[in-house]
C-alpha cells in the first residue's frame, strides 16, 4: 500500500514536473534570447488555456482547433510583447531591472484583463485521449497525464531539432550568443529576438493547454505557474533551456513526495527549500553550462 | 568601392570619430593603423552599422549605406571580421559557416564556396564538428575569416586579425589575405602592428585621437616607418 502511494506520487510528480519544465523552458528561452527574465510567462499559459476554452464554448470550435488557437495566441502574445513593449525599451537602452518591471506589469495587466473579460470562473479543458486511467504498480495515472508526458517529450525533441538543425533556429541561437557576430553575418538580430518571444509565448501557451485539463485555470494563477517555471529553470540552469526539464521534474517530484512523506500543506515549503539548497550548492544550476547545446 | 566622408561617430554623448574621410578603390588593400584607443575599432563598428554615425556619409559602390542596418549592409558586399572574432562558441565550425552561407549576399560577383574556404584553411574540414570554443585562437581566426568570405563580400574589413596569434599563424593568415585580391576582394586591414600592415597593404591611413592624421601613399611605407618621430607620435612605442 505504502509503495503504491510512492509510485502515485512519482507519477503525479513527473506529470506536474513536465508542465513546470515547459514554463521553465519558455523562461529560459526568452532569458537566453534577450537577457530578460519574463515574469509574465505563466500569463502566457493562462492566455493559451483561456483562449482555447472560449474557442470551444463561445465560438463552438472543436477541441483540436481550439487547442491550436490557444497555441497561436501564445505565439502572437509573445510577438506583441516584444514588438510593442520590449523593442522601444531596447532602443532607449533600458536596464535589465526595467525589463523585469515591464514583465511584472504585463503579468498583472494580463491577469486583470482575463478577470475583466472572463470573470472569476475556473476554466478547464477536456482531457486529451479519454478520461480513463491506467494502472501502474497499483497506482493510477490518467491517460491525459501520459499524453502530457509524451507531448512534452515531443516538444523537447522538436525544440532541439529546431534550434540545431534549421537555419532559422540556428540564427536565433547565434543572435542570442553573439549579437554583433550575428548582425555582421546578415542576421536580423531584432527579428530573431521577436521570434524568441514568439517561441516563449508558444511554450507558455502549450503548458497552459496541457495543465488546464488537470488543474482548472483562473485569472490569478499565472504568477504561481511563473514561480514554478522559474524554479525549474533556475534548478536546471537559466541559460540552458534543456536544463529546465531536469529542474521541472525534480521540482514536481519533490513536491509530490513531500505530500506523501510530510504533509500536503508543506509541499511548497519543501520544494522552495530544495531550490534554496540547490542554489547555494550549485549556483549555475544542476546542468550549469553543460548541455547548453540544447538551444 | 568605399568612400567615407565627414564621419562623426561615438557612443552616446561621447564622440570618438571626428570628420573621418578616406576611400578604398577596387582591388586595393588599404591599412588603417593607429595606437590603442585611436578610434580604429569605433570606425569599424560605424562602417558595419553597429553604431550610428552622427554626421557624414558611407558610400558603398555609389550606394549610400550610412543608415542601412547592419544585416542588410552586409548584403551590399561588405563583410567584416570583428575584433575578438565574435564567433558563436557553442556552435560547431560547420554551423558557424552554414549561417553565413544561408544569409550571404546573392548575385554578387564574388562566389566563395565551402570547398574554397576549406582549401584556404584545411583546418575547417578537420574540425568541422567541433564547437568553435574548443578551437585555438588561430583556428578561430581562420573560421572567422572563412565565415566572412562566405558572405560573398567584395570588400572585407578585418579588425586586428593578428592580435594574440603566434607569428607562424599570422604568416599563414596573411598569405591567405594577400591572395584574396585575385578573387576580386578589396581589403581594409585595421592593424595596431604597423609592420604587418606595411607588409601587405598598398596604401595606408594613420589614425590618432579619432582623426585621420596621415596618409601613406603607395610605396610610401618605407619612408613612413623610417620617420621615427612620426611613428612614435602616432603609434606609440
Amino acid at each position: 500500500m505504502f509503495s503504491s502511494l510512492v509510485v502515485q506520487a512519482i507519477l503525479s510528480g513527473v506529470t506536474n514536473g513536465v508542465i513546470y519544465a515547459l514554463i521553465g523552458m519558455g523562461i529560459a528561452v526568452i532569458y537566453k534570447g534577450s537577457g530578460v527574465i519574463n515574469a509574465a510567462q505563466g500569463e502566457f499559459s493562462l492566455i493559451g488555456a483561456v483562449v482555447a476554452v472560449f474557442a470551444m464554448k463561445a465560438a463552438g470550435f472543436s477541441y483540436p482547433i481550439a487547442f491550436i488557437a490557444g497555441a497561436v495566441f501564445g505565439i502572437l502574445l509573445g510577438i506583441v510583447v516584444d514588438v510593442v513593449l520590449v523593442r522601444p525599451m531596447v532602443r532607449r537602452k533600458a536596464d535589465e531591472d526595467a525589463f523585469l518591471l515591464l514583465t511584472i506589469g504585463i503579468a498583472f495587466a494580463i491577469s486583470a484583463g482575463v478577470l475583466f473579460f472572463a470573470g472569476r470562473d475556473y476554466f478547464t479543458l477536456p482531457s486529451i485521449g479519454s478520461d480513463g486511467v491506467a494502472i501502474v504498480f497499483d497506482a493510477t495515472i490518467r491517460y491525459h497525464a501520459i499524453w502530457v508526458i509524451v507531448a512534452c517529450a515531443a516538444i523537447v525533441a522538436a525544440l532541439r531539432f529546431f534550434y540545431r538543425k534549421t537555419s532559422f533556429g540556428l540564427a536565433m541561437m547565434a543572435a542570442s550568443i553573439d549579437a554583433d557576430g550575428a548582425a555582421t553575418t546578415g542576421i536580423n538580430v531584432a527579428a530573431m529576438r521577436t521570434a524568441t518571444y514568439g517561441m516563449g509565448g508558444l511554450l507558455g501557451a502549450l503548458a497552459g493547454l496541457l495543465v488546464a485539463p488537470i488543474v482548472p485555470i483562473s485569472y490569478y494563477m499565472g504568477l504561481v505557474l511563473t514561480l514554478k517555471g522559474f524554479c525549474a529553470a533556475m534548478i536546471g540552469g537559466l541559460t540552458n533551456p534543456m536544463g529546465a526539464i531536469v529542474g521541472g521534474i525534480i521540482l514536481g517530484l519533490v513536491e509530490s513526495l513531500a505530500i506523501v512523506f510530510i504533509a500536503s500543506a508543506y509541499k511548497d515549503v519543501v520544494a522552495f527549500s530544495v531550490l534554496l539548497v540547490i542554489m547555494i550548492l550549485v549556483p549555475q544550476g544542476i546542468l550549469g553550462r553543460r548541455g547548453r547545446k540544447g538551444g | 568601392m568605399l568612400e567615407i566622408g565627414g564621419l562623426d561617430a561615438g557612443y552616446g554623448r561621447l564622440t570618438v570619430l571626428h570628420d573621418v574621410a578616406f576611400r578604398i578603390g577596387d582591388g586595393e588593400i588599404v591599412a588603417l593603423v593607429g595606437a590603442n584607443g585611436a578610434g580604429k575599432t569605433t570606425l569599424v563598428r560605424a562602417l558595419c552599422g553597429l553604431i550610428a554615425p552622427t554626421a557624414g556619409r558611407i558610400i558603398k559602390d555609389a550606394f549610400d549605406v550610412t543608415r542601412v542596418p547592419t544585416h542588410e549592409r552586409m548584403r551590399t558586399g561588405i563583410a567584416v571580421v570583428l575584433e575578438n572574432r565574435r564567433l558563436w562558441g557553442e556552435l560547431t565550425v560547420r554551423e558557424n559557416l552554414r549561417l553565413a552561407e544561408v544569409n550571404a549576399r546573392q548575385g554578387g560577383k564574388v562566389n566563395f564556396t565551402l570547398a574554397d574556404v576549406t582549401r584556404l584553411f584545411p583546418i575547417i574540414a578537420e574540425r568541422q564538428s567541433s564547437a568553435v570554443e574548443l578551437l585555438s585562437g588561430g583556428e578561430q581566426q581562420m573560421v572567422a575569416i572563412a565565415r566572412a568570405l562566405l558572405m560573398q563580400p567584395d570588400l572585407l574589413i578585418m579588425d586586428e586579425p593578428s592580435t594574440g596569434l603566434a607569428p607562424k599563424i599570422v604568416k599563414e593568415i596573411l598569405g591567405v589575405i594577400r591572395g584574396l585580391r585575385d578573387r576580386g576582394i578589396s581589403l581594409l586591414l585595421v592593424e595596431q602592428n604597423v609592420g604587418i600592415a606595411s607588409e601587405i597593404a598598398d596604401r595606408g591611413y594613420v589614425m590618432a585621437l579619432g582623426r585621420i592624421v596621415h596618409e601613406i601613399v603607395p610605396g610610401g611605407w618605407q619612408s613612413f616607418l623610417s620617420d621615427e618621430r612620426m611613428v612614435k607620435a602616432y603609434l606609440g612605442d
